[in-house]
């Protein structure tokens, strides 16, 4: 077999299963006397059970709620905090809440059963969007003021000096929506008892956070419980905490009920009652001189989390972290706050906070651009950050700073600077630029602090096996991690393994999430690989390695001062729209994007990720809306939320640079967010250019245009 | 829950239709959609339910003697898409359906029996003056399309009757135009539709017409709108154009998104009027960018 080369084209290894479907999602496996179960949720954003009333249950089918957890248990998941409750007990905080699972051997009965329970409320006054979180509507759903979380971060001077030297002060608010998933697969887990261990088989990203949130509602420790993932289509961050949602009830089930339990979401169920993008508001205060150029921000962010925190303060801190996107300004007071309103809980999503504030921040940089006539790709460029300068959080940027050259290889390619002249406001033709950052893995030193992944490599004869926590959930993990292990080994891919994690084997290698996959255990199987190369002809033998943390890049979690990341990805993107006169419908006529990743461990993968994360953006920007009313999501199938097709937007042209970094397998960084964080805002420049005007919010179908256009 | 039947023929199925009230399922991409249960449920159904899918004799599509186009009820949006003898409104709605499974599964007479203000075919096929066949065990009758649709899910149709088949007039349009907005490029439902056409003869305007989809409970046409049109010269156009288009927006009734449904189709009539006009080459007005 030959040896595999690092940037060898090379098919992916889970193309062939997908592509014929013989892949086994766990909506396809089955047990031995395996039950069913669904999920009974609350109807209501906010209030009171007063009653439940279960139908007379036939033999065999069980009613499960707070009342079977056991004295030694808790009601709670344990994610960041252990806020979120496994089932509702006594009040209600959002539209979806679970109340119980209804278990027994007949979907059919177990539809009839579900349509007969019957829940009574008293409903209190709901808090839905962020105004009325902050408002505090209907009264504190978190301690007084519904603040869940808050930090604030600042560089340079005070801003009350900053703003008494400003010529002008321009402020704005800048809005984004909700956003769903969307994965092709359906949240859904199984559970059952193997080798006298409650074992869950699970559509998930991150296999050892279920075992830590679920083991507290029986008493147990993590290592009682055994994850095992299944091949898993799509997450998104969508099935980072929330599979606990799914597997919190169905342990609680399971100690009851003692068979194999299957709870699988349909589209509606997965669309109405999951865990969505953060909704944000920003509002950036910024002082001006005479000529436009920037003295200072002071913004304030605020995201929409819902009633339970899950992931939401870390998504916080990210967003708060790039909210000055990708440039150096030289006084910075930034604000952030987590709003707890009566919400489906907003949770992780491609990006993590960073995707509200980077759009943000583009456009309020373009609107500045253009109040003092400079052309915004101009006018940006001019506060890049560099290599050693110092970031919002007062550390500084690590690696090389390419993004002049990037810039001018989209502008090369897209003819902007043209274009930008030629294409007068209002004339139905635009186009736009972006540029984003997405710092790499945990945040400071949360990899050394918090995570401490491990990783290893197993040799038996000529083969090697893989054993990690990391998952492969569409974005190609599994290729590139082999590719990495074969070509730091000097061996065939096909001779590496990796199959979907079991916790009972394999070390915990920290979530799949953050764009931490390939650069930290990446680097981690590379370095074992490394070992193991030198010591090939001891036999059979297995190389396990701990996280090792960079010297050198202080941080301190309380005060969010010093480097927040040891390296960022970088992006520019240029989108170039045509808006119909008759119908406000965007026809997108261009799309160029240059990235640095580092380096590219599969071209073929990143350039998946690069046409998946931009049309991902593209559709966040453009059409993916999701209403709120009341607490309940107003869009429950994929008619009426879409995505994008391949029939909406052309083809891509691609750019990546060679910024090799330190610190990653072969010098790869992280990517998969990275792609997702900047389309949105090139195509609402292009957009606004088109039709002469100013957005202030996403997402932007033709009718909200219709509104925009009006007003303006 | 209802009793589910597979009748062979078309007279077994008027037999059935009559006795049981059975509704039609075609290719069901509505009724299975509406009565779904979830995963690995069939969907059940609150009435009793005929799957006539496999009735040869409501399938095809022929060209009448009189130059009308007769379809039958079991022929699906791929098919139409496809023929040569549709009329041009009617393809173009039946290839912007859905997605290409959908095409080839759906039926015209589903989609007229749905009676779904965002339905595809009923914008084209009112606008075109279309009737429909209706059949029972009792004989045929006719009648027109705009008349057999009442309002949104509301049809004409009798308890024992079934919809046989869709009949199209012969036109010479002069001028042709149709447009659907969906949520996206492909695969999408109608956030709005319009048709309209126009045979104009020595600069006179003998016919006007248009169909608004998805901007009321029903399919809307303005025959008062229209006639202020009708029997008017080409340059009178503009004179017209403020009282034609006032009515047109005093008939449609959008729900939801007024504004843009409103102003969208006064654009499109607009430019549709105003290409008529200036005297563009007769055929089809596509705007130009």
């Amino acid at each position: 077999m030959p040896h595999t080369a690092i940037d060898d084209k090379v098919v992916r290894v889970d193309a062939l299963v997908k592509a014929r479907g013989e892949a086994r999602y766990v909506s396809d496996m089955s047990f031995p006397d395996m039950q069913y179960a669904y999920m009974i949720r609350s109807s209501i954003p906010r209030g009171t059970i007063d009653s439940i009333r279960i139908p007379e249950l036939p033999e065999g089918y069980w009613f499960i709620s707070a009342k079977d957890i056991p004295e030694e248990g808790k009601n709670e998941l344990w994610m960041i905090q252990k806020d979120w409750k496994c089932f509702a007990e006594g009040d209600v905080k959002y539209v979806g809440e679970t109340i119980g699972l209804l278990v027994g051997p007949d979907r059919n009965m177990l539809s009839y059963l579900r349509d007969k329970i019957e829940i009574r409320y008293t409903e209190a006054e709901a808090a839905i969007t962020i105004d009325e979180g902050l408002a505090v509507k209907g009264g504190p759903i978190v301690g007084e003021d519904n603040v869940m979380c808050s930090l604030f971060v600042e560089k340079g001077r005070p801003m009350e000096e900053v703003f008494r030297e400003a010529d002008s002060v321009f402020e704005e608010t800048i809005e984004t929506g909700f956003q769903e998933h969307v994965h092709l697969e359906t949240n859904g887990a199984i559970i059952t008892i193997e080798d006298g261990k409650y074992t869950f088989y699970a559509s998930a990203q991150c296999p050892f956070y279920i075992r830590k949130a679920v083991a507290g509602l029986l008493g147990l420790q993590p290592e009682d419980i055994v994850v095992k993932q299944t091949t898993t289509g799509g997450a998104f961050g969508g099935k980072e905490h929330f599979p606990d949602v799914l597997c919190g009830p169905l342990l609680v089930a399971e100690h009851k009920i003692r068979k194999p339990i299957k709870l699988i979401f349909d589209r509606e169920e997965d669309m109405l009652y999951s865990v969505k993008r953060h909704p944000a508001k920003v509002t950036y205060r910024t002082a001006l001189d005479k000529d436009g150029n920037i003295l200072g921000i002071d913004g304030v962010v605020v995201y929409n989390c819902g009633p339970y925190l899950s992931g939401s303060f870390v998504v916080l801190q990210r967003g708060v972290f790039h909210a000055n996107g990708v440039y150096d300004i030289p006084n910075t007071h930034v604000k952030g706050i987590g709003i707890a309103t009566n919400t489906f809980p907003s949770d992780a999503f491609r990006g993590f906070g960073a995707p509200q504030t980077l759009y943000a921040i583009e456009t309020h940089m373009e609107h500045i651009a253009k109040k003092f006539g400079y052309d915004p790709a101009e006018y940006k460029s001019r506060y890049f950050i560099k290599q050693g300068g110092e970031t919002i959080t007062n550390g500084h940027i690590v690696e090389k700073v390419v993004l002049p050259e990037m810039m001018k290889q989209v502008v090369d390619a897209s003819d902007y600077f043209r274009k930008s002249k030629e294409y007068a406001p209002g004339s139905g033709k635009g186009i736009g630029i972006s540029f984003y950052n997405h710092g790499g893995a945990f945040t400071g030193n949360g990899e050394q602090a918090i995570i401490k992944a491990h990783a290893r490599l197993v040799k038996t004869g000529e083969k090697v096996r893989i054993e990690v926590g990391s998952t492969e959930m569409g974005q190609g993990f599994q290729t590139s991690l082999r590719k990495i292990a074969a070509a730091a080994l000097g061996i065939s891919i096909d001779d590496v393994s990796y199959d979907n994690p079991d916790t009972s084997v394999v070390p915990d290698s920290g979530p799949t999430a953050a764009s931490r996959s390939t650069m930290i255990v990446g680097r981690l199987i590379e370095r074992c690989a490394e070992e193991m190369k030198e010591r090939w002809e001891e036999g059979d033998f297995s190389v396990e390695k701990e996280y090792e943390h960079p010297e050198g890049h202080p941080w301190d979690q309380n005060t969010f001062r010093g480097d927040a990341y040891l390296g960022y990805g970088w992006g520019c993107c240029i989108v170039e729209v045509e808006v119909d006169k008759l119908t406000r419908e965007v026809k997108v006529t261009g799309i160029w994007s240059s990235h640095d990743i580092g380096k590219a461990i599969d071209e073929l993968i990143v350039h998946g990720q690069v046409n998946g994360g931009i049309v991902q953006s593209l559709g966040y920007a453009s059409m993916e809306k999701m209403e709120n009313r009341n607490g309940h999501f107003r869009q429950s199938s994929m008619s009426d939320y879409v995505i994008p097709t391949s029939m909406e937007f052309p083809k891509q042209e691609w750019f990546l640079v060679d910024n090799p970094y330190e610190w990653g397998p072969f010098g790869a960084k992280g990517m998969g967010e990275l792609v997702f964080n900047g389309a949105d805002a090139a195509y609402i420049d292009a957009v606004e250019r088109a039709l002469g005007t100013e957005i202030h919010r996403i997402p932007m179908p033709p009718e909200d245009l219709e509104e925009v256009l009006r007003n303006a | 829950m209802g009793m589910t039947y597979i009748p062979s023929t078309l007279g077994e199925a008027l037999l059935l239709r009559a006795e049981t009230g059975a509704h039609p399922l075609a290719g069901g991409s509505d009724l299975m959609v509406q009565s779904k249960r979830g995963i690995a449920l069939a969907p059940e159904f609150p009435f009793p339910v005929m799957i006539i899918t496999g009735l040869d004799e409501l399938k095809g599509i022929t060209l009448l003697d009189d130059g009308s186009v007769e379809i039958g009820a079991l022929t699906t949006p791929a098919e139409i898409a496809s023929s040569s003898v549709v009329p041009w409104h009617v393809r173009e709605a039946a290839s912007g359906m859905g997605a290409i499974a959908l095409r080839n599964s759906a039926t015209i007479g589903g989609n007229i029996g749905n009676a779904s203000p965002k339905g595809d075919l009923p914008q084209p096929l009112i606008l075109l003056d279309a009737e429909v066949v209706l059949i029972s065990v009792h004989g045929e009758r006719r009648m027109l399309l705009d008349d057999f649709i009442l309002g949104s899910k509301k049809t004409a149709l009798g308890d024992d009757e079934i919809i046989k088949s869709v009949v199209i007039p012969k036109h010479d349009f002069s001028y042709l135009f149709y447009r659907k907005i969906g949520m996206r490029r492909a695969n999408a439902i109608s956030k709005l539709s319009l048709s309209a056409a126009a045979v104009v003869k020595d600069d006179e305007i003998i016919d006007f017409r248009a169909a608004s989809g998805a901007a009321g409970p029903k399919v809307i046409r303005s025959r008062e709108a229209e006639a202020i049109l009708k029997g008017h010269m080409r340059e009178e156009i503009p004179a017209l154009m403020d009282t034609f288009l006032e009515a047109w927006n005093n008939a449609i009734s959008p729900h939801a998104m007024p504004l843009y449904r409103r102003n969208t189709t006064k654009r499109m009539l607009a430019y549709f009027l105003s290409a008529i006009h200036e005297g563009k080459e007769e055929g089809i007005i596509r705007e130009d960018s």
